[in-house]
């Protein structure tokens, strides 16, 4: 009953719709002219009322809409969880907090206890070593990235097959990379009984939770994992110099090496600039691979996860200390986005 | 006519049986087979009252993660649901008292029920407790191929270890105890060692005597190897790590975990023997942690009664029995654990378990009752995540056990201040 009255509004809608379209557009032409005419009324409506200029605004609304709820609502919810106080998710058990949460998360001296706080040393141990990470991680991938994409754009055996195991990591989910190494990487993983085997190590190490090791494999997995992607975009980038600038240096007899330094790598440049300003906010960013690991140390991320009590049992005033960490985190990713389009403006 | 009359009849027998018959959603998760049990049992529920109970079996991490979030925002939220986090979720709990016996909830889960009440209510009945105990698991053969004598019932931690590092000698292990890494699982060994955890307020004091001197000793047994590297040590901030795959795999002779990890090894173990023994003594008592998953009713319900009368026909002695035994859980009713429970096709070994971790429960609540203070304290996960994030700390030697300790304080006094 309640589906054929819902059919029967539907219908009666889209009628009075397209006869509203007939009136108001009164078309002519063929009869695909006229079908589009008699559907897209609204726009030619509103172009004669207001002009071309307002046109590609109304095509951006449904962009905006979808782009609004999923990344601007979030902002602001988060802004919101920032500068109120409690447990609760919902604003109206939140009281305005003002400052406090900041002062929680980055003073010295706790303000609800009066005694020594804990968070600004978490925190800035978290920004610290993601720091460590980014560090290293980011010209380590870029220049593999950057020496497999020159390797597999030469004209070598079994190139399609070569670009694929180089791409096939970035394919895999982050929870599947994670475990996956963990197999390989704890203490009585294969990393450790083959090493072990060949008499190299006594013990076996737990790679991933060992302090003198944990980073360098946290780099060596995250950069196995998103290597291919930077690849491919940089394999994209050196297939678009045009081909007879190499034809005209190899009749000149220039160097391998010179062509590279000289064509390639200028020419590249630009492709080379979005690769390291991506990789370096992706590698901020970084967390599921590290997380489904269970690596020693905490990439801020994680601290923001861990701290807003989303998963488990949140404490008094977590959400709103990891809302104003996310916040420095955004405003720091912000300012390298906003790197990437001065570095790459004009070019 | 006749036929009129009949049905007429009829209408008026069943109608007010039916009549105010609810669908009422139960979100579930299992740590063995509870919610098939329990779905069993709602079926003979549903044949009594008319009122039908739709199971839903989720996951560990849906209750714990999303089901605080759904009661908050009011968002598809049951009408029952099986949890762990009393303290945290009792804001949301519907008080059955209005519909069920008090005096027998009083009589049979006396100790249990101010864990589901809200702050400040004394008197409400907000669930049905179910019961676990922490205690330990030891590898029978690995003492028999040691020739070490297993410790009686009574013996002392330091017992324990002496004969357990007996064990890792012989065997060549790399540790000999291992504890899953959660400040639940340190609470009971702290009792033993005379932590109090809690004033006679009730209010949290966590670093006392005797709490430092199971803290030191703790980080001995790490140093010394007794306890393994990849425990304790291996985690970061308040991870939760379990120590059943080191026991499983053989690492360690002794696990110290709790009586839900029966089922688990009476599946999974089949390369070795096990046992669970009597949880080990020290100066402040056998300490054990008590806690355990409750069945709960929720506010924001729009059939209270049926909720009620659903956690009203699980607590009858009769079907709470046939779900202790079906399900391998310890009692929680008081009248039950004096009686004892018949396991159904439960073998020799886990019968004995369980009735070894009702004894556990029993001593803790008459040796270190400040196990029952601190599962009711509502903030105590708080304290459960800061153990293992700063004991770690100083057994890696990144703080020193006194900074470790002044940082815990530190820390929990920020997380529980309103």
């Amino acid at each position: 009953m309640l589906n054929s009255a819902l059919v029967n509004s539907w219908t009666i809608s889209l009628v009075a719709y397209l006869v509203v379209g007939v009136l108001v557009s009164q078309p002519h032409g063929s009869l695909a002219d006229r079908c589009m005419a008699v559907i897209g009324w609204p726009v030619e409506l509103a172009q004669k009322m207001a002009g071309d200029a307002p046109l590609p605004y109304l095509f951006l609304i449904p962009n905006m809409l979808i782009f609004g709820m999923f990344t601007f609502a979030p902002l602001f919810i988060n802004l919101g969880f920032s500068f109120t106080e409690g447990a609760s998710i919902n604003f109206d058990q939140r009281p305005y907090a003002g400052g406090d949460n900041w002062a929680r998360l980055l003073s010295d001296t706790q303000i609800d206890t009066g005694g020594e706080n804990r968070e600004d040393d978490k925190f800035y141990r978290s920004v610290m070593d993601t720091a460590v990470f980014v560090v290293f991680q980011v010209p380590i991938m870029v220049f593999f990235a950057l020496v497999t994409a020159l390797v597999l754009n030469r004209n070598i055996i079994g190139r399609g097959f070569w670009r694929s195991v180089y791409f096939y990591p970035v394919m895999l989910s982050p929870v599947v990379v994670g475990f996956l190494w963990t197999l390989i990487l704890k203490r009585h993983g294969v990393m450790s009984l083959t090493l072990m085997d060949w008499g190299w190590i006594d013990a076996p190490i737990q790679w991933l939770v060992d302090p003198s090791w944990t980073m360098f494999w946290s780099i060596f997995v995250y950069t196995w994992a998103h290597l291919g992607f930077y690849m491919l975009i940089l394999l994209a980038g050196l297939q678009s110099i045009p081909a007879d600038l190499y034809e005209a240096a190899e009749m000149d007899g220039t160097s391998d090496w010179r062509k590279l330094t000289r064509i390639t790598l200028p020419l590249l440049m630009p492709t080379l600039l979005v690769v390291i300003v991506l990789s370096l906010i992706k590698a901020f960013q970084a967390f599921e691979e590290l997380y489904a690991m269970q690596v020693r140390w905490v990439s801020v991320v994680n601290y923001i996860f861990e701290t807003s009590g989303l998963r488990g049992t949140p404490t008094a005033h977590g959400l709103g200390i990891a809302a104003t960490a996310a916040l420095i985190i955004a405003v720091l990713l912000g300012i390298l986005s906003m790197l990437q389009f001065h570095l790459t403006r004009g070019k | 006519m006749k036929t009129i009359w009949n049905i007429s009849a009829a209408l008026t027998v069943f109608l007010p049986a039916f009549a105010s018959a609810a669908d009422i959603e139960f979100l579930c998760y299992n740590n063995g087979n509870e919610c098939e049990v329990i779905a069993e049992l709602a079926e003979r529920f549903t044949a009594e009252s008319g009122h039908v109970v739709n199971t839903n079996v989720v996951a560990y991490t849906v209750i714990r993660d999303q089901l605080l979030n759904q009661l908050q925002t009011g968002d598809a939220a049951p009408d029952v649901a099986r949890v762990t986090d009393l303290g945290g979720m009792a804001q949301f709990f519907l008080d059955l008292s209005p519909y069920v016996d008090v005096s027998f909830f009083e009589t049979e889960f006396g100790t249990m029920l101010p864990w589901m009440r809200p702050e400040g209510d004394t008197k409400g009945i907000y669930g049905l407790p179910g019961s676990t105990v922490t205690g330990p698991f030891v590898n029978v053969t690995m003492f028999e191929d040691a020739g070490v004598e297993i410790p009686g019932a009574g013996a002392t931690w330091d017992e324990w270890v002496t004969a357990l590092t007996a064990v890792k000698e012989t065997l060549g292990l790399d540790a000999a105890f291992a504890l899953d890494r959660t400040g639940h699982r340190f609470g009971g060994p702290a009792f033993s060692y005379g932590a109090r955890f809690f004033d006679d307020a009730g209010e949290p004091i966590l670093v006392d005597d005797g709490f430092r001197t199971f803290a030191e000793t703790f980080v001995d047994w790490h140093k010394s190897g007794f306890m393994p590297e990849s425990g304790w040590p291996a985690g970061s901030s308040t991870q939760y790590r379990n120590a059943a795959p080191l026991f499983m795999n053989e690492e360690v002779a002794m696990h110290f975990a709790g009586s839900w990890m029966i089922k688990n090894y009476d599946s999974n173990i089949s390369n070795f023997e096990w046992k669970a023994v009597p949880v080990p003594c020290g100066e402040g008592g056998c300490g054990a942690m008590v806690g355990g998953a409750a069945i709960t009713g929720f506010k924001s319900t729009k059939h209270p009664e049926a909720v009620a009368a659903f956690i009203d026909f699980l607590a009858r002695p009769e079907i709470a029995r046939e779900y202790y035994a079906k399900s391998l859980n310890i009692p929680a009713h008081a009248t039950i654990q004096k009686e004892g429970v018949e396991y159904v096709g439960a073998s020799a070994r886990v019968a004995e378990a369980l009735n070894v971790f009702g004894d556990n429960a029993l001593k803790a609540a008459t040796t270190t009752p400040q196990a029952f203070v601190f599962q009711g304290y509502p903030k105590n996960f708080v304290i459960f995540g800061a153990i293992p994030e700063y004991m770690t700390k100083a057994i890696t030697g990144e703080m020193t056990l006194d900074e470790a300790l002044s940082a815990m304080d530190a820390d929990i006094a920020a997380k529980i201040a309103d």
